[in-house]
């Protein structure tokens, strides 16, 4: 009974916090566009028992799947979200795994607070360190300010409202989420295996490549998903940091709700994008677990 | 949209508490009060006010439409006002407990009838024009002494947007103003709900539309007042409060307004109170308090918009009542155009063009 | 026996492989290695004996080049190893850890040094496969590391560090993470494939027992110096101080004051006890500080005093420890020191003659013992 309990709190605790609240927007994609309070139809009351519920059921339709496949933003807003994503989680490993590795061969009384440091960020508010992102980058911004002082450039950059500052926010905001895996990859790592494949004829460079870097793969996938998987559908840093051009489904799925008030489509751009999460969430697991099982 | 996450995220934390008799909670524009008013009715009425702010028509519109926002007030467009009464989401305000209904405009009363009939269910607080803001200097230094300040054709014209693109240029993000204007300035019914008309100023925003630097309907405020961008279709107070910012600043930016020669677009701002208001009495009592004369004076003195408050027009000061761009001459308001709500068939059109123009796709 | 006959360190025309020459390597204020000068030749299988923090892990990491002396030189066939960096060199390691690369074969592993050196493919699957056979490790080509056991993991790694055909070999603790059957089984197949390498070995461990077993010689250290570089047999019968004797296997050590008569030396150890007798390697002078050391299977243990014994002492049996082959005896004698006594347990313990609290008598000729000065 006991081991009943223990296993039934995290599958209520799914069934509570990701399952319902999915059908519930699975329910309002399949229905139609009202102007009522909520703004769609039908609205299931139970009152009219099993008759009632089946009249619900014949209303609903997959009308708005259909109508996704019909305008090209769509699926283009899924393809530039998944480019940004991709993009942002290449230079993400790009800026992150120097940085891991620093950590990883720092001195051990050092570690701790590196890794302090690199937590720090969270301690302030996601939207207050994007928004400093916007006083950095704009045109009159400390960063066009002092590339000018000291001469680099004569006329301001233009970075903010475009695609360069979601990068930059992408990568700033998310760097964490790729260290840390990678840190606890490379932290791991045997030093005696490195000195094994010196010892064997490795340059130190060859060593990197042929014994750290396959060992550090793992991290790498985990924090490539860790990045990858919240930026598709990111919206928050595209709106702040991004330009008009700046085309993700976290902004159309914001449109649809709020300037189309078009809750069952915007439920339904929803339900695609979480399809398509659940691929990448999907290998994720995959991979830790092959990882479980590779570690015996 | 900036300033809407905040409050987004403000709120959830809000509806998570219960309403108690005490309190009042009012929903309304970013930098749309003077904050000692706040005080001033908590001192009158002994009644706490919450006072939350968002950005946009949309974000109050969602909220309406998902029902108990926890809102007393709050404080919708014309348009939006229109289909939110229709979806059933407010009240009908209750006279005898609005004393001071008598100190409201008839001439503003008369336009917003054609959103709230009978002004039954709202009360007017502030309206004014959408137009165009520049600073003069960087848009002289671009298009010479004679740049058409006070026409659409500065805006709508892709010969002068190429030139004032470097400097940077604003739009509104709100389709159902920047439609419009597009329609005055080629000359047809701005009110058009004919989707072959509103293809029309779709084609003159795809050729303008790559010289903006942005589509956003708050950030215009800082950017002219900073000097980091040149121009902005935007809303009549919130450009004067630029151009106050950097006179005060002293920073050499000088702003100016115009509402366009082709025709701007009047709005109104009604309060209003949602049907699900947790204290609608003490609602009630707000809005009296707002339609106090001396109090809307106020407001108005600090946020330069026009209010529909004809009591109140004698203690604004000068530069209020004075300034044409607040309160037009008669000649003006003639020209003015005022819109109603896309049906929802012509709305998703329109934001899948507005969607089209911003990012090209 | 062809073990017996090699001593190359008693030919004084032989060039040795590796030679230290007053090498000192310090880290910080620590001095880890202290002048030290060794001679260790070709084919050999040395060990580096000692506790931890002795020394023995940083002379191997300076012959396989992670470390470099601070002062004095290290030779490898005559040449100055010193600027050559570890990849270079014509010496392999066989790490204590293993250190196999997780993420490859067991086959790769082999391979990977040989695959660093360019050789020819041919060449390097024929290399591979010779030395899975001489490890025995042919049908585990294709597994991973972790997929098979510990013993077999210790021999891919000798594999892996044999494969390059190294001048040297280094062992760093190779079989200290076995148990110990497994260890005992394994010494003797890392003598075997010594031998039919030919490949100098040199093996660092703390284990005297393996030191003894597997090496030619082995060279006993404690803080950065070599107390004594001998053959294992010389090391046990012939210590060179009390430090060395009781560091290998089992021994009684008594202190007194030497009293030379003759070619024989005459131990006061403690008042109304007989003298003991032995007999020196060395001078000692009249009242002399002398440590007499002796194993305990060189004291005979017996009810009546044993007649025409050089050295007789009277004493109480304390405790016996029964291990089976032998039992280990301790005796304490009148001035409360306690001496241990091995005998082999030829007869059933039933037979057994003493026990617990029972007077016996210690005997042992004058040879026996050892006298060390220190």
């Amino acid at each position: 009974m006991r081991r009943f309990t223990l296993i039934a709190i995290p599958y209520a605790w799914l069934l509570a916090l990701f399952l319902v609240p999915f059908l519930i927007v699975f329910k309002i994609s399949l229905s139609d566009l009202a102007m009522a309070i909520p703004p769609y139809t039908p609205n299931l009351d139970l009152s009219t028992g099993w008759a009632g519920f089946k009249d619900f059921l014949s209303q609903l339709d997959f009308e708005n799947f259909i109508w996704l496949t019909q305008d090209d933003l769509y699926w283009k807003a899924y393809l530039s979200s998944a480019k940004i994503a991709a993009i942002s989680t290449i230079l993400t490993i790009i800026v992150g795994f120097p940085i891991a590795y620093g950590m990883a061969r720092a001195p051990e009384e050092w570690r701790a607070t590196l890794l302090m440091l690199v937590i720090l960020p969270f301690w302030t508010s996601f939207l207050i360190r994007v928004y400093s992102w916007m006083g950095i980058l704009s045109q009159e911004g400390y960063l066009n300010q002092f590339l000018m002082s000291i001469g680099v450039i004569s006329e301001p950059l233009i970075i903010l409202n475009t695609n360069i500052a979601v990068y930059i926010g992408i990568v700033y905001t998310y760097l964490p989420f790729m260290i840390l895996p990678i840190y606890a990859a490379l932290e791991k790592l045997d030093e005696s295996l490195l000195e094994a494949a010196e010892d064997l004829g490795c340059s130190r460079m060859s060593a990197f490549w042929l014994i750290t870097v396959p060992l550090s793969k793992q991290g790498v996938i985990a924090g490539s998903f860790l990045v990858f998987i919240p930026t598709l559908g990111e919206f928050v840093i595209p709106s702040l940091l991004g330009g008009s051009k700046t085309l993700m489904i976290g902004k159309v799925l914001w449109e649809e709700f709020f300037s189309n008030r078009d809750w069952p489509v915007a439920s339904a751009v929803a339900v695609v994008l979480l399809l398509i999460l659940i691929i990448p969430i999907i290998l994720f697991q995959r991979n830790e677990q092959k990882q479980r099982e590779a570690e015996g | 949209m900036n300033k809407t996450l905040v409050t987004l995220t403000a709120s959830v934390a809000l509806c998570a508490m219960a309403a108690s008799a005490e309190e009042v909670r009012v929903y309304n524009w970013s930098d749309y009060i003077d904050e000692d008013l706040l005080t001033k009715f908590e001192e009158e009425t002994g009644i706490k006010l919450i006072y939350d702010v968002f950005d946009s028509n949309d974000v109050l519109e969602t909220k309406m439409l998902a029902g108990n926002s926890g809102y007393d007030v709050v404080v919708p467009s014309g348009t939006f006002l229109q289909r939110q009464i229709s979806a059933g989401a407010f009240q009908k305000l209750d006279e005898a407990q609005l004393s001071n209904k008598g100190n409201m405009w008839g001439v503003i009363e008369d336009r917003t009838a054609k959103y709230d009939p009978d002004n039954a269910y709202s009360i007017n607080y502030m309206w004014g024009t959408t137009g165009i803001g520049v600073n003069l200097a960087k848009v002289q230094e671009a298009l010479g002494e004679d740049a058409p300040i006070t026409s659409l054709d500065l805006v709508f014209n892709p010969e002068n947007m190429e030139k004032l693109a470097d400097c940077g240029v604003h739009f509104l993000d709100a389709a159902d103003e920047i439609i419009p204007a597009v329609l005055a300035y080629l000359g047809e019914e701005p009110d058009s709900h004919d989707t072959d008309v509103i293809a029309k100023a779709e084609a003159v925003l795809a050729g303008v539309s790559p010289y903006v630097q942005k589509f956003h309907s708050s950030e215009y405020i800082n950017g002219l007042a900073n000097g980091d961008i040149c121009v902005a279709i935007g809303w009549s107070g919130d450009i004067l409060q630029a151009r106050d910012r950097a006179a005060e600043a002293e920073n050499g930016v000088e702003i100016a307004y115009n509402a366009p020669s082709e025709g701007a677009l009047m709005w109104f701002d009604q309060m209003a109170i949602p049907v699900d208001a947790p204290n609608a009495e003490a609602a009630h009592k707000f809005l009296n308090f707002i339609m106090d004369a001396e109090n809307m004076a106020a407001a108005s003195n600090y946020v330069y918009y026009a209010n529909g408050n004809e009591a109140s027009q004698p203690m604004l000061e000068e530069d209020v009542i004075g300034d044409p761009a607040i309160y037009p001459d008669a000649a003006t308001l003639e020209n003015l155009y005022t819109t109603s709500p896309y049906p929802p068939k012509t709305q998703r059109i329109v934001t899948r063009m507005w969607t089209k123009i911003k990012s090209g796709i | 026996m062809a073990l017996d006959v090699f001593a190359p360190w008693d030919n004084p025309d032989a060039k040795p492989l590796i030679q230290f020459k007053n090498v000192t390597k310090r880290f910080g204020d620590f001095t880890a290695i202290d002048d030290l000068t060794v001679d260790i030749f070709e084919s050999e299988f040395f060990a580096l004996l000692g506790p931890s923090g002795c020394g023995k892990t940083t002379m191997m990491r300076m012959l396989a080049g992670f470390e470099t002396p601070t002062e004095g030189t290290i030779r490898l066939a005559g040449e100055d190893i010193a600027p050559i960096p570890p990849n270079k060199r014509a010496v392999n390691m066989m790490f204590q850890s293993y250190a196999l690369f997780p993420h490859l074969t067991i086959w790769d592993n082999i391979a990977f040094g040989l695959k660093r050196d360019r050789m020819p493919k041919g060449e390097i699957e024929a290399r591979v496969d010779e030395m899975l056979r001489l490890t025995r490790m042919e049908q585990f080509a294709k597994r991973k590391p972790h997929q098979v056991s510990g013993g077999q993991r210790q021999r891919v790694a000798l594999a892996r560090s044999l494969a390059k055909a190294p001048k040297l070999l280094l062992l760093d603790e190779p079989l200290g993470a076995l148990d110990k059957k497994l260890r005992q089984e394994t010494q003797f197949e890392l003598m075997d494939i010594q031998e039919k390498t030919g490949t100098t070995f040199v093996i660092v461990t703390h284990d005297q027992e393996e030191a003894m077993t597997v090496a030619s010689r082995v060279a006993v250290m404690d803080h950065g110096k070599i107390v004594q570089v001998s053959t294992p047999d010389a090391i046990y019968e012939t210590p060179n101080s009390t430090y060395v004797a009781d560091f290998i296997g089992d021994v009684n050590l008594i202190q007194g004051k030497a009293d030379p008569k003759g070619d024989k030396i005459y131990i006061a150890w403690a008042e109304g006890q007989p003298e003991i007798v032995g007999t020196p390697m060395s001078d000692f002078s009249h009242g002399q500080d002398v440590h007499f050391a002796i194993r305990p299977e060189k004291v005979s243990i017996s009810a009546d005093k044993p007649e025409g014994a050089a050295n007789a002492i009277k004493g109480k049996v304390l405790d016996i420890a029964y291990l089976g082959n032998i039992s280990t005896y301790h005796v304490e004698l009148p001035g409360g020191q306690v001496i241990k006594a091995q005998t082999a347990n030829n007869r059933r313990i039933s037979r057994r003659s003493f026990t617990w609290e029972d007077d016996v008598w210690l005997s042992f000729t004058d040879t026996a013992g050892v006298l060390l000065e220190r």
